[in-house]
């Protein structure tokens, strides 16, 4: 069988060089389609390792509480798909707030409300600014500084505003002297108490662009917005020893809260990195799909390849199967030609996708991520690639009668 | 001398169609060939006399009827080992010579051996070996389109024996080749009978049918007339072929060398000596 194996193997090597042209163009078809997702994989990689090495920077007594489940990735991408807007979905209310801070061991609670206004001051008006509705914990679990001023506090909360830095200067085209003055979010005055350090960073655990976005009091934002929704509440643990412990008493806590509902999730450590945003989530799992398809058209284009292939050496197979080859023979030869074909283009394809995620790396905050097991996955597509679209084929180059195929002639 | 026989059919029929359309390539044929016998088959078109061959070379298989092989009933056997029993027993040579266009030749030749489960080297040298024969030794790495008919059609001898198989099947090996090339081809299956090989040809050309010790015409289907054109006695009685057959050895399918066949073998060669 081995001595076989070999000779398929040779069999296809010599059959690919033979019509150069022609196995190129396909294997380029598997190698776009292979590109495509291990770009994609590279820079969701790198993304969750952008979110990881922040919660490194935080430390890793965080926990954080999501509407709706994170267990069940595949789940959870098709819930994200199938819903509009998964940010009018979410049940957290103020309510959870208070009731997860009686938990105990925990130093902070603060929720994370999203929602996009339009702000102007005096001088500009920008429309869709990320506003970010929290309380005042909020600054004692985050990792941001500030710049100028101060951040929310107890007497000042209200109708305050705490702007990101890349916002300050485009509404005052300043840093330093905007504190005091006042902007407009839908209608409403607000006065700037601070403004954060640059943070450089546009990914971050919570979804939010700290640069472009502005804090304000999470009440106000109710007030102004009529229905807030939570997309995530960050938890501080006294330590890190309990955090199962904790995560287990959050989880009882808000369900009882919440009367038996367990739309949420609690996670800490390494789960937060599980890319949280909704956003996210839809739009790679939308360039994923669109990669699945260029996968499968390549596929198409090898089993076209070889249907061409088997008909061309009707006559081959008639002789071989005159000389002794059984159908399994036949059937081997063939599908090694396609799986031959779909791995040297799935190879070319993950060249081609780390050389596009290099050079996107140099405009882009993006690090590409190089992993064993993207490259794994890479080459298990292609496998099943191979064997999906090759096997056919090959069948029908197996199942062909040797008398028949002796007498036809190219 | 019941080991003697080679192949046995009885019954034989093969049937095409159903209802109105049925007709019958074999019918209730009965066949026993014994070693070393050189069977020329002949018969108008359409009479059934490549459908015989296809069945004794276990490309097809007959409607109904017996088919002993070597003492093996190979009449209901799996495809699989149909395909094995191809590769090791049974020699193909056909008329327009069927070798494959895209391989040198003596990979041409080789390829029974491949799949009989041979290493590449004992492929390799045995086909050397057997385009040797045929004084191909300086054309191994040509492809077939860049020899003469009568050329391919040698090569294709060479990968009929190259497996030392039973039976050599040859299907009209000279329809495509004109009178030299003709003379030379069944001069060399003449030697390849004379070595002890059984062969059954299947011909339209009646001049051939001296090199025969057995001739039979078909007609419809069934035997018309079978004359054996050399007393039994004669026959050459067979010798182990040069070519290694190791493997073949194990399995047990050499035939038994008795004190009599002996005694041929030496007699034979004495009479080659002189």
């Amino acid at each position: 069988m081995a001595l076989l194996l070999k000779n398929h193997l040779k069999l296809a090597k010599a059959a690919i060089k033979e019509n150069r042209t022609r196995s190129f163009l396909t294997c380029l078809g598997i190698a776009i389609g292979v590109a495509s997702i291990s770009l994609i994989l590279s820079l969701t990689g790198s993304i969750s390792q952008l979110i990881h090495d922040e919660i490194g920077e935080i430390g890793s007594d965080l926990l954080v509480v999501r509407p709706s489940s994170t267990k069940d990735s595949v789940t959870s991408l098709v819930e994200e798909l199938t819903s509009a807007n998964s940010f009018q979905k979410s049940n957290l209310t103020v309510s959870d707030v208070k009731a997860i801070s009686e938990v105990e061991h925990i130093t902070a609670v603060a929720p994370i409300a999203v929602s996009t206004n339009t702000v102007s001051s005096e001088k500009n008006t920008f429309s869709s600014v990320t506003v970010l509705g929290t309380n005042l914990d909020f600054i004692k679990i985050e990792p941001l500084s500030l710049h100028y001023g101060a951040f929310l506090t107890e007497s000042n909360h209200e109708n305050s505003v705490v702007l990101g830095h890349t916002l300050s200067l485009a509404l005052f085209n300043t840093i330093n002297s905007t504190v005091g003055k006042t902007i407009t979010i839908m209608g409403e005055k607000f006065m700037v108490v601070g403004v954060l350090d640059e943070v450089e960073k546009s990914i971050s655990f919570d979804n939010v662009d700290f640069d472009n976005a502005l804090i304000v009091d999470i009440d106000s934002l109710d007030k102004i917005t009529g229905s807030t929704q939570i997309q995530q509440i960050n938890i501080k643990a006294e330590n890190t020893d309990s955090l199962s412990q904790i995560s287990s008493n959050i989880e009882r806590t808000l369900t009882e809260h919440k009367q038996g509902d367990q739309n949420f999730s609690v996670a800490y450590g390494e789960d937060i990195t599980h890319p949280a945003s909704s956003l996210f989530v839809v739009i790679s799992g939308m360039l994923t799909t669109v990669a699945a398809i260029s996968l499968v058209v390549g596929g198409i284009g090898v089993m076209n390849i070889m249907l061409v292939s088997v008909a061309e050496r009707t006559h081959e197979i008639g002789v071989r199967k005159a000389v002794g080859a059984s159908s399994r023979n036949i059937l081997m030869q063939f599908l090694f030609e396609a799986l031959i074909l779909s791995i040297l283009g799935g190879f070319f394809g993950l060249v081609l996708g780390y050389t596009l995620a290099f050079l996107l790396s140099i405009i882009t905050p993006f690090s590409p991520y190089v992993s064993l097991e993207i490259i794994a996955i890479s080459f298990l597509t292609t496998l099943a690639i191979g064997i999906i679209f090759g096997i056919y084929p090959a069948i029908k180059a197996a199942s062909r009668n040797p008398i028949d195929s002796l007498k036809h002639y190219r | 001398m019941s080991e003697n026989i080679l192949i046995e059919l009885k019954g034989l029929t093969k049937r095409y169609g159903y209802g109105d359309t049925e007709s019958f390539a074999l019918k209730d044929f009965d066949l026993t060939i014994k070693r070393g016998e050189f069977i020329m088959i002949m018969g108008p078109s359409g009479c059934g006399k490549t459908t015989l061959l296809n069945i004794i070379g276990l490309l097809d298989r007959a409607t109904k009827g017996e088919y002993v092989l070597n003492g093996e009933d190979v009449a209901g056997i799996s495809a699989r080992r149909q395909a094995k029993l191809r590769a090791k027993k049974i020699g193909f040579v056909f008329q327009n010579f069927n070798l494959i266009e895209d391989l040198p030749i003596i990979e041409n030749v080789a390829l029974p051996l491949v799949y009989a489960g041979y290493s590449k080297t004992i492929r390799l040298k045995n086909a050397s070996t057997a385009l040797k024969r045929f004084h191909l030794e300086e054309r191994e790495y040509y492809f077939p389109y860049q020899l003469s008919g009568g050329q391919q059609q040698r090569v294709a001898i060479a990968r009929a024996i190259v497996s030392d198989p039973e039976i050599i099947l040859a299907d009209e090996p000279t329809g495509n080749l004109d009178s030299r090339a003709s003379h030379i081809v069944m001069e060399e299956l003449k030697a390849i009978h004379e070595e002890g090989n059984t062969i059954i040809m299947v011909t339209h050309n009646p001049s051939l049918t001296s090199y025969a010790t057995r001739v039979i015409n078909m007609l419809d289907g069934q035997i018309d007339t079978d004359i054996k054109t050399v007393a039994d006695a004669n026959l050459p009685q067979p010798i182990s072929v040069k070519i290694k057959k190791k493997k073949q050895q194990q399995e047990g399918f050499i035939s038994i060398d008795t004190d009599e066949d002996k005694k041929t073998k030496k007699r034979k060669k004495s009479r080659r000596r002189q």
